[in-house]
């Protein structure tokens, strides 16, 4: 007899594989469908960020608005080099600063502080603006005096087209609104904007510090001239110069992919969670459909095939399963694109495009590869426990797990291959890494906490029979007592720690912060205004609390003679200091909520000698000692100062805080301006259309419009965050439900029994929910220690805010999750409650 | 009522597949008290459809079926448990004892459910008297089936109920086995004057009880 060849032999496995899960996939829906959510979860985040990625790739140019882009900070561009370059390219300047717009005119006139950008006949040298009317952003540059204003402020303002407004104290003609601007590179634009023409700078006094004056020239190369070698031309024009910038397109809409990727980051743990617990409800599940397929296994080993040939049947089940899911689901998450390209589109003025990527596709297919073999070799490796002798005596032992040292070895490196492919794919390998650990951490104390549960249940004697019950349905050999507490408890945990995480956060931004916070920052108050102003505030109201401190505009440019930007990478947590020049003052007194430290106050022998106090947390990131000599370019002049003191700076009361502190007797011949907080007893009283015609260069921040605005970013942020993370609860559910369903002979056969010796429905209903309520607060118990640890971390070490226990949100999450939980053991215990005596007797 | 059970007209109908099935068909008969019979008929004959109607386990689909004061065929699901709580012991041919529990939890579950006090050393004391007082411990899979099916006797009669109801109680057991359950079953009847209902293959079993029913084609003969 000729035999079959290798290759024909697989392709019989494969038919008998095929054969099999045509027949017998409704047995196995549990899994189809938990995997089915957690891949598509999984691609749908690869699928929009992707989509993202490619959308700020091929449109860097466009986000940065140039080639390249010279930043010269707060001072004029060096006219001599810019005309250099305006023979090999075209260059627009921007000039951008914060100001005041007020209505005038109006019955109640309103104010608005707004981040103007002052634009030439050249602006966009990519990509186009949207506005309204058509040719409004052509005649800004025609019409002096003319300004196009952001929908928002538009709005807020109820303004009208040609509505006179004021910027500071002169008066501009609103003549459109502009509505999405291309080159939101720079930064991610969170407040309202505005356009004016190149010579609207004339007209206005910007040269305080509460301007934020920033000059920036795009650059667009001309056909002729090599991008590459354009650079290197402009390069070369700025190889001296510390204090002026180049950005680059590859650079461009940083603020924007750092937090696409930080928010693609958080939603592939989720989904790779959802997919670990959806794992365990796969175990349970295909141990079960071997089970039922136990005696046709004692068959095919009856007739002589090979334990490892029937393994290998069950793995190409799964293995087609997968490819099928994979497929399916990679390519439904396509259909989200036109959705988020909604949101992005009004939100960003981005657009993306759905576009297919093979890696991704591999990725989703390895990521459920994996945890399929993870969790089913126990399971398939229980076919070596089916013996063909099991015909002959008509018993069938149940299969349980088989945990050889090889299944385990192998279980553990594909772990960590799984664990690997999410840590080296992301921007925080650490995290990824410590996420995972936790999760496995969580996972065993889960497991060992069921365990406890039912070897202290086993010793529990109680007289009542629903307690009895379920007291014994939870300790039984088949309890699906241990999967329900690792699945949903893992959910639960995840679930209820973002919720924490939200709640604190928004907690302090809405209430906490602005109870403790100025209502407002007034800044560029210049020295003989300084009387004035407190006049005019106390005038306003006599209860205010004020605080008006010195302010100078400082660059660090050397630490102990070298440049800091030469060792000091743009991850550094303080980066910020020397990234461009940086608000700095100086105090007599240690400020009350700086303490310091370490180090001494000013020494007052040496009023000469400048000295600088700094944040201690800025210390520790750039490595500074007490007596570390620093170098600040002020007003062009660089003088050197020695570190005398560390101070602990809290910034979370958006209080006046300095990273940098100088000593009042050197600082004090220094030409500065003020900076003021005011914390008023009744804000009613504060007329701040008033207050600008009094002082029009003084720019006005009330803190509660942008905490309003932050909270409002964050409400959607943490719902779309807690709807996304409830699929691990979901996914947590329906592993019950499967485990419920899996238990479904034994639970009719014991329904059975119970019908007979008398049970009532109501009875043995009493006894589910009993099972239900100790399972249920031994998981509630743990969730939330685990939650407060974690969300109390979160909070306090890397928010660096108060942290509080909130019991509405504790009680909201688990009634609403034990509600479900309940209501879905109840519904999918239904069809057990009433068996059918007949059909079962006569089918023993 | 002067009779323990009667059954008047009743039918049982099983619709599969657009097939009506008559199990059986305008059964009438009635048992005192003390009374046992054996039900006897071929395979198929609706024997056992009978035990299920008369235990309350299956509703009629027409007739009338009282138990002492009571029309069964009328009673809600929870209204006919409590009969069978009480009144009612069902032995099966495949003992049904819940493979988690053992021998001494089986027996005691039917004395906890009726609230009754010390139901353990009760389960106990009856478990001694049908000879398994060294097995209280074990689980069904760990007895043998004679051992099974005293357990699920001692379940069924330790609320000494007046009325009860045996399918082919010896069909899975040894001869040896087969004459201990069926002694264990008429003795009980006869100490506590209550009344057996015995479905049987088995012509020797059958002739212990004092009526015999034939069952053809889901008629009594």
């Amino acid at each position: 007899m000729v035999k079959l060849n290798k290759n024909q032999n697989f392709g019989l496995y494969f038919k008998y594989a095929l054969r099999d899960l045509t027949r017998s996939y409704n047995k196995i829906s549990s899994i189809i469908i938990t995997l089915f959510i957690s891949l598509f979860i999984l691609s749908s985040i690869m699928t929009i960020e992707d989509s993202l990625e490619n959308e700020l790739n091929e449109n860097a140019k466009l986000l940065l608005g140039g080639d390249i882009e010279i930043d010269y900070n707060n001072k004029e561009g060096d006219q001599t080099k810019i005309d250099k370059i305006t023979k090999f390219a075209t260059v627009s300047q921007m000039v951008e600063f914060s100001t005041m717009i007020s209505t005038v005119n109006k019955k109640i006139n309103k104010t608005s502080f707004t981040r103007v950008k002052s634009v030439d006949q050249f602006y966009p040298l990519y990509g186009k603006a949207l506005y309204e009317p058509n040719d409004a952003l052509e005649k800004l540059n025609q019409i002096e005096s003319s300004i196009l204003v952001n929908e928002n402020i538009f709005k807020n303002l109820n303004l009208k087209i040609n509505d006179i407004v004021k910027v500071q104290d002169k008066e501009f003609k609103v003549i459109g609104i502009v509505k999405v601007l291309p080159d939101i590179g720079g930064a991610f634009v969170f407040g309202d904007f505005a356009l004016t023409g190149k010579k609207t700078l004339d007209k206005l006094d910007l040269n305080t510090l509460g301007s934020f004056l920033n000059y920036e020239y795009k650059v667009k190369f001309n056909k002729s001239v090599n991008s590459k070698e354009g650079i290197k031309r402009v390069e070369s024009l700025f190889k001296d110069q510390n204090r002026v910038r180049l950005r680059y397109p590859e650079n461009s809409a940083g603020g924007i992919r750092r937090i696409v990727d930080n928010f693609s980051q958080f939603l592939s743990l989720v989904s790779i969670s959802a997919m670990l617990i959806a794992g365990i409800g796969i175990a349970n599940t295909l141990l079960s459909f071997i089970n039922q397929k136990n005696s046709s296994i004692a068959v095919q080993k009856a007739i002589g095939v090979f334990s490892g040939n029937i393994k290998t049947i069950y793995y190409l089940q799964l293995a087609i399963l997968l490819v099928l899911i994979t497929v399916f689901s990679y390519g439904l998450s396509f259909f989200l694109i036109p959705i988020v390209d909604k949101y992005i589109s009004d939100g960003l003025g981005l657009n993306i495009e759905a576009s297919f990527s093979i890696i991704n596709l591999i990725i989703v297919f390895l990521v459920g590869m994996l945890v399929m073999i993870i969790f089913s070799i126990p399971t398939v490796n229980s076919i070596d426990q089916v013996k063909a002798s099991n015909l002959f005596r008509n018993v069938f032992q149940s299969l349980q797990f088989n945990y050889s040292v090889k299944s385990v070895i192998i279980s553990i490196v594909l772990l960590l291959i799984l664990i690997s492919l999410f840590a080296f794919r992301s921007s925080m390998p650490y995290y990824s890494v410590a996420y995972f650990v936790s999760f496995f951490i969580c996972l065993l104390i889960f497991y060992y906490l069921s365990v406890t549960i039912i070897h202290l249940l086993k010793k529990y004697k109680n007289s009542k029979i629903s307690v009895k019950i379920a007291v014994k349905n939870i300790t039984q050999s088949k309890s699906i007592t241990p999967i329900t507490i690792m699945s949903l408890g893992l959910g639960m945990t995840l679930l209820l720690t973002l919720a924490f995480v939200g709640s604190n956060f928004k907690r302090e931004i809405s209430k906490s912060i602005p109870e403790i916070a100025p209502d407002y920052f007034f800044l560029g108050i210049q020295n003989d205004q300084r009387e004035k102003f407190e006049k005019i505030i106390f005038n306003s109201d006599n209860k205010s609390k004020l605080e008006v401190v010195p302010m100078v505009s400082a660059g660090l440019v050397k630490i102990n003679g070298i440049d800091p930007n030469s060792y000091i990478k743009n991850t550094n947590d303080s980066y910020w200091v020397i990234m461009n020049d940086r608000r700095i003052s100086w105090s007599d007194e240690i400020p009350k909520d700086n303490p310091l430290t370490q180090g001494k106050w000013w020494d007052l022998s040496s009023p000469d000698k400048l000295q600088i106090s700094l944040d201690s947390k800025v210390a520790q990131d750039f490595g500074v000692k007490i007596g570390d000599i620093f170098t600040l370019n002020i007003y062009g002049r660089e003088i050197d100062g020695e570190v005398v003191n560390f101070r602990l700076v809290d910034y979370r009361d958006l209080s006046i805080n300095f990273a940098m502190l100088l000593n009042p007797q050197f600082a004090n011949k220094i030409p500065h301006e003020y900076l003021s907080t005011v914390k008023f007893n009744n804000i009613e009283k504060f007329d701040d259309i008033n207050f600008l015609d009094e002082f029009p260069s003084v720019s006005i921040v009330k803190i509660s419009d942008y905490l309003k605005k932050v909270t409002d970013v964050l409400n959607k942020v943490f719902i779309a965050v807690i709807i996304i993370s409830t699929v691990t609860v979901i996914i947590g559910l329906v592993v019950i439900s499967s485990a419920i369903i899996v238990q479904g002979k034994i639970k009719t056969f014991q329904n059975l029994v119970f019908k007979i010796l008398g049970f009532s429905k109501k009875e043995i209903i009493y006894s589910s929910l009993i099972e239900f309520i100790i399972t249920f607060f031994s998981i509630i118990l743990f969730s939330t220690i685990f939650s407060i640890i974690s969300s109390k971390f979160i909070i306090e070490n890397i928010f660096q805010l108060k942290w509080l226990f909130e019991f509405d949100i504790f009680l909201n999450v688990t009634i609403t999750v034990g509600l479900v939980t309940m209501i879905l053991i109840v519904f999918t215990n239904l069809k057990y409650l009433s068996p059918k005596v007949y059909p079962l007797v006569r089918n023993e | 009522m002067t009779k323990l059970l009667k059954l008047t007209d009743v039918n049982l109908n099983y619709n599969t597949d657009n097939n009506l099935i008559n199990v059986l068909q305008d059964v009438s008969f009635e048992v005192d008290y003390k009374e046992t019979i054996s039900v006897v008929g071929e395979s198929g004959s609706g024997k056992t459809s009978l035990i299920m109607l008369i235990g309350g386990l299956e509703k009629a689909s027409s007739g009338k079926i009282e138990f002492k004061d009571f029309e069964i065929s009328s009673l809600k699901e929870d209204e006919i448990s409590q009969i069978r709580r009480k009144d009612i012991g069902i032995v099966f041919q495949s003992f049904y004892l819940i493979p988690n529990y053992t021998a001494i939890e089986n027996v005691s579950l039917a004395l906890e459910i009726n609230k009754i006090k010390d139901p353990i050393n009760k389960a106990k004391e009856i478990l001694d008297k049908f000879g398994l007082g060294k097995r209280l411990n074990n689980l069904p899979s760990q007895l043998s089936g004679g051992e099974q099916q005293r357990v699920a006797i001692a379940r069924s009669i330790v609320m000494k109920p007046e009325l009860i109801l045996a399918d082919e109680p010896t069909g899975n057991l040894d001869s040896e086995n087969s004459e201990l359950i069926s002694n264990i079953l008429f003795d009980y009847v006869k100490e506590e004057n209550a009344s057996l209902i015995m479905v049987t293959h088995d012509n020797k079993l059958a002739n212990l009880s004092k009526r015999i029913i034939k069952i053809k084609d889901g008629k009594i003969e």
